[in-house]
């Protein structure tokens, strides 16, 4: 049984649904990671990330343009971040709390909306796969990275563009200044606010197009809970990734990977108890997290409201 | 300002324990005040809009005035729907249906609180002095749906999108191996977990990893597979035996057939039995007793070979006049 897992064509199936599976946690997580780098953490993703999957699946489904759908949930998303930005910046109420409140609200929201305007399951026309001309018949990485919808490029994108935006440039200083030591930067005139605003709300961008990404992307069609907890996932990857982009990459495609492979298992009906399998993504994440070394650093103002008095 | 915050503390704590007062046991009326607990919504297409629409059946045939019903969703866990369950038995509901086979442990905790109340739980056997338990026997629609499978696959394998390994999902899954077996013993089974009940993504990538590995006949059970049955119906060439209710609206040309749940006649019992007094009973769904119904997509049936359906008539005589019993595990 096992023989047939080592089958090149398994294998390579595997390593691109683990690619696929990971992109709501890469566009999710890297969002996140922004806003908690300026040191606001936001435990809401997952209302968003509901939200975003309600409003890109309805609006397709009554303007019949995915495109529409994506830009409605990234709108949301930004609604969203600045009720949450509002919250937690200017009212400086406890993040955890707020975040889970706008969590509930996002999943009632979200639920109740389908029943008012949909009412039934029903299915969309979503994104289909792009396969890149050239890079997509490169043997094994091309049908691995390269036959993919173009939210899953785009998620690879992101990863060097955050890079670069938080670690290369002015604003992405002013970004890590606040979320280290606000009381400094904003003695240097750079106002904390405006920054913790900023990154809270392009983080709830992201988280919107991540949950339309499970809506038009993956499964094309909308239920109550579609997101089923991958919001906190992403949350948690912000913090294997020790805050970096490349650190949640490397979570959100081991996670995914083991996941794609877990399923896998037992679909070749390979004889593990079904628990081992459905766990190992979340034991093998903690594993690598205890295995790897190194200073614990994390924002030094994550969490902590900002009070020029205080 | 101290003296005020002080006044506050006790007018705030009178109007707690006032309200708690009026909290107790209100006396029993004649009318059916019944309250549904469900683990996700009621237009799931799967698991609880069967259960709610067999409650509203029966509120329809008994009237309005006489049965009151209120729905609680999306409780999939049993601490929230415990909560709930304890709001609605204060406030004078007699008959609590908590539907699903999680809510086992959190009705033994709470029944004996409430010696009035009729509970009622399921998939379960554990029945006794004011909790119901009912029973659908799932392995014997399985079982046929199996025969289905096993004689039209061409491919000889066959996928089973679980959710978690309980209650229903157990039974459904032993009845339609055994099925399948009995009529193909060269066909593959191959039952997948996703280990929850309602993880619709990940349910419709298990969909895909049982077509990818060649399944062109696909199963399962539970709220979730709304989005394994989409799944099967982008990919097409595949067909799919629903279960709970009749899925078929969501892929008239993939969804061949369905074991249909009659939920109202479970509702009816429970209702009957508690206004004689004689409740904690083990209620069984069965086809023996009508309870279950095999239907086939009229959409499809025509691509059904008659020698299939004589056999699946047959072996349903067979449950029903129990010449055939569909094994269980031992538990």
């Amino acid at each position: 049984m096992f023989a047939q897992l080592l089958h090149p064509d398994v294998i390579i199936g595997i390593l691109a649904t683990g690619v696929r599976l990971a992109t709501p946690f890469l566009l999710a997580a890297l969002g996140e990671m922004f806003a908690q780098r300026s040191g606001v953490y936001n435990l809401g993703v997952e209302g968003v990330m509901m939200m975003g999957a309600f409003s890109g699946f309805w609006v397709t489904l009554t303007t019949g343009s995915p495109w529409l759908g994506v830009l409605a949930a990234i709108l949301v998303g930004a609604v969203m971040g600045l009720i949450m930005a509002f919250i937690s910046v200017t009212l400086q109420a406890e993040q955890g709390i707020s975040g889970i409140g706008l969590y509930m609200f996002g999943w009632g929201l979200a639920g109740f909306l389908f029943r008012l305007l949909v009412g039934y399951v029903t299915s969309v026309d979503g994104f289909h796969d792009i396969p890149l001309p050239g890079l997509s018949r490169i043997p094994v990485l091309g049908t691995v990275f390269f036959d993919h919808n173009w939210m899953v490029y785009f998620s690879y994108l992101l990863i060097p563009i955050t890079w670069y935006i938080l670690f290369k440039t002015t604003w992405g200083l002013k970004v890590r200044a606040v979320g280290v030591t606000p009381e400094a930067a904003d003695t240097l005139g750079v106002s904390v606010a405006r920054i913790r605003y900023t990154c809270v709300i392009i983080g709830s961008m992201l988280a919107g197009m991540a949950g339309a990404f499970l809506t038009l992307g993956h499964t094309n069609m909308y239920a109550d809970n579609i997101t089923a907890g991958r919001g906190f996932i992403a949350v948690a990857l912000v913090y294997f990734g020790r805050w970096t982009p490349l650190g949640i990459a490397g979570g959100a495609l081991l996670f995914s990977t083991v996941d794609a492979l877990q399923l896998w298992i037992q679909v070749l009906g390979i004889d593990i108890p079904y628990e081992f399998p459905v766990m190992a993504p979340y034991v093998l994440t903690i594993i690598v997290l205890a295995l790897v070394s190194g200073r614990i650093w994390q924002p030094a103002a994550l969490g902590r409201p900002f009070d020029r008095e205080g | 300002m101290k003296r005020w915050s002080w006044i506050l503390i006790v007018v705030l704590l009178l109007t707690t324990v006032l309200t708690a007062c009026g909290g107790k046991q209100e006396a029993q009326t004649e009318k059916i005040r019944l309250a549904l607990i469900l683990p996700s919504t009621i237009d799931d297409m799967a698991w609880s809009q069967s259960m709610y629409e067999g409650v509203m059946a029966v509120q329809k045939e008994m009237g309005e005035d006489k049965m009151e019903v209120a729905v609680s969703e999306r409780l999939g866990n049993p601490v929230d729907a415990g909560a709930a369950i304890r709001q609605y038995a204060d406030q004078g509901y007699n008959i609590i249906i908590a539907h699903g086979s999680q809510y086992q442990n959190v009705l033994e905790e709470i029944a004996p609180d409430y010696p009035d109340v009729s509970f009622a739980y399921g998939t379960g056997y554990e029945a006794h002095d004011n909790i119901f338990a009912y029973d659908p026997q799932a392995q014997e629609g399985a079982y046929l749906q199996g025969i289905i499978a096993g004689m039209m696959t061409k491919s000889n394998i066959i996928g089973v999108v679980g959710p978690v390994e309980a209650g229903d999902a157990i039974k459904y899954n032993y009845g339609f191996q055994q099925g399948v077996e009995a009529v193909n013993p060269d066909a593959e089974v191959r039952i997948a977990y996703t280990g929850s009940f309602g993880d619709i993504a990940k349910a419709a990538e298990l969909a895909k990893a049982h077509m990818d590995a060649g399944a062109d006949f696909l199963t399962g059970t539970a709220q979730q597979v709304v989005g394994a049955i989409n799944a099967a119906k982008e990919h097409g060439g595949v067909y799919w035996l629903s279960n709970d209710m009749d899925q078929s609206s969501l892929a008239p040309e993939t969804v061949i057939s369905a074991q249909v749940y009659h939920w109202e006649k479970v509702v009816q019992q429970i209702i009957d039995a508690h206004q004689k007094g004689e409740t904690g009973k083990h209620i069984v769904l069965s086809f023996a007793n009508g309870a279950l119904e095999l239907k086939y997509n009229p959409q499809l049936e025509s691509q059904i070979p008659q020698e299939v359906k004589d056999a699946v008539e047959q072996a349903k005589q067979q449950i029903i006049d129990g010449t055939l019993t569909v094994k269980l595990p031992e538990n």
